[in-house]
């Protein structure tokens, strides 16, 4: 399996040998060895079902397969880098904050409810499924964040990166008579998280 | 000679002995007795640097330039731009550095700037140049002395020999340094032209022996 090292805070290094990992296509700023570079097309490994899923959602993924041996060096607008591992579990990503992933790993499209809507970030979301690691982009420092069936999380939607666990997501809403007029506080929209989980957010707003 | 040092990621202080050039604008601050003036166009006070007017003249052309500025005095200079990230690099005699002018911060008096053309392979590299975002033109520095980078995003550097195979890709590529030959590569298929390509089909090789220096975003300045 291909190996994912941090080279910096935000260029990731991917180890190959004869084998291939899957990176979101333009995010290499170099390489040493023999790579070739390939599109995986529309459905990226989701196979045929998740390929038209993406064309009706519009939730698109454009990854690439880098394959041969040596080191792929990977950074996408100097944004901080952070590796995730999943073993066996799910993690419902902005396609906008995947890097890379392990050839292993399944992604796929999921309803992620009524946000989106007002946030600009769609309606569906990325899911990345399976054994193995997926780097992550963040917008500064990433910042993971606990839900507990005791304590609910509320975050903002333009921040939320990604989430894991048992978790379920909700759209909330503070709309008023202030919205009306402008003299609004600007944090209308929110995401609820409750469960158990973790829940990754960036110190920015999209 | 002058030393550069590094204040934070983004800020450079220079303590001057010798005259600083540097990117007009650039100065955030200084303390002591220093001078900024125009550098390197015809009537400025200094046409230093490599052919004087006539290398002025080629720069404009070439629109390889940015204006600079000379600093001269006693005292600490601090230099930044545009809150992109800095990298000091030391040239050593017999070294060259190809960088792109508005990659260039500022770098010692000691340093001598030229402009070269990068289309020595002939027409197809300098097509593909042009395609690349590249231009035909790049600024080149030898002597001794130390120059700063500008990135968006921290540089990394990877090493140039030649049992390596190391290619860039060209809107992450900031500079080289040594003994270092660009070249562009373009593995441009089918895919690319129905749209559907790995977004990797232009790349630059890189062979010799040297350093180059790569930033971590595919932002131009």
């Amino acid at each position: 399996m291909a190996r994912f090292q941090l080279k910096s805070s935000r260029v990731l290094q991917a180890h190959l040998a004869g084998d291939t990992a899957r990176a979101i296509t333009g995010a290499m700023v170099a390489y040493e060895g023999d790579i070739s570079f390939k599109s995986t097309g529309i459905g990226g490994s989701g196979g045929l079902g998740a390929a038209v899923k993406r064309r009706m959602t519009g939730e698109s993924l454009q990854l690439m397969d880098m394959k041969g041996s040596g080191v792929v060096y990977l950074a996408k607008g100097a944004m901080e880098i952070q590796l995730v591992q999943l073993a066996g579990d799910k993690l419902s990503v902005e396609s906008s904050s995947l890097l890379a992933l392990d050839t292993d790993l399944r992604t796929d499209v999921a309803f992620a409810g009524l946000r989106g809507a007002s946030s600009g970030q769609g309606l569906f979301t990325t899911t990345v499924s399976g054994n193995g690691t997926v780097a992550l982009l963040s917008d500064g420092p990433m910042i993971a964040l606990e839900v507990s069936p005791q304590y609910p999380l509320v975050v903002d939607p333009d921040a939320f990166i990604a989430h894991r666990g048992q978790v379920t997501q909700t759209f909330i809403t503070d709309i008023s008579w202030r919205n009306v007029i402008g003299e609004d506080s600007g944090e209308a929209f929110s995401l609820r998280f409750d469960g158990s989980g973790v829940v990754y957010i960036q110190p920015a707003e999209r | 000679m002058p030393g550069f040092e590094m204040v934070n990621s983004k800020v450079v202080k220079v303590r001057l002995g010798s005259p600083v050039i540097a990117r007009r604008g650039a100065m955030l601050g200084y303390t002591g007795d220093v001078r900024f003036v125009p550098h390197g166009v015809p009537g400025g006070a200094g046409a230093g640097g490599l052919g004087g007017l006539a290398g002025g003249l080629a720069r404009r052309m070439a629109g390889e330039h940015e204006a600079t500025m000379e600093a001269t005095g006693q005292g600490e200079v601090w230099y930044g731009f545009r809150g992109s990230h800095v990298t000091i690099v030391d040239i050593a005699p017999g070294q060259v550095m190809l960088v792109e002018a508005d990659r260039l911060l500022c770098h010692d008096v000691t340093l001598q700037a030229s402009t070269a053309f990068i289309g020595q392979g002939g027409m197809r590299a300098a097509v593909s140049g042009m395609m690349s975002g590249q231009g035909l033109f790049t600024t080149q520095l030898s002597g001794q002395g130390s120059a700063v980078l500008l990135s968006h995003g921290e540089t990394f550097s990877l090493p140039i020999d030649q049992s390596r195979n190391v290619a860039v890709d060209p809107q992450a590529y900031v500079a080289a340094l040594g003994q270092v030959k660009v070249e562009v590569s373009a593995k441009v298929g089918w895919r690319e032209a129905v749209g559907k390509g790995s977004g990797e089909a232009i790349q630059l090789r890189c062979t010799g022996s040297g350093t180059v220096f790569v930033q971590a975003s595919e932002e131009k300045l």
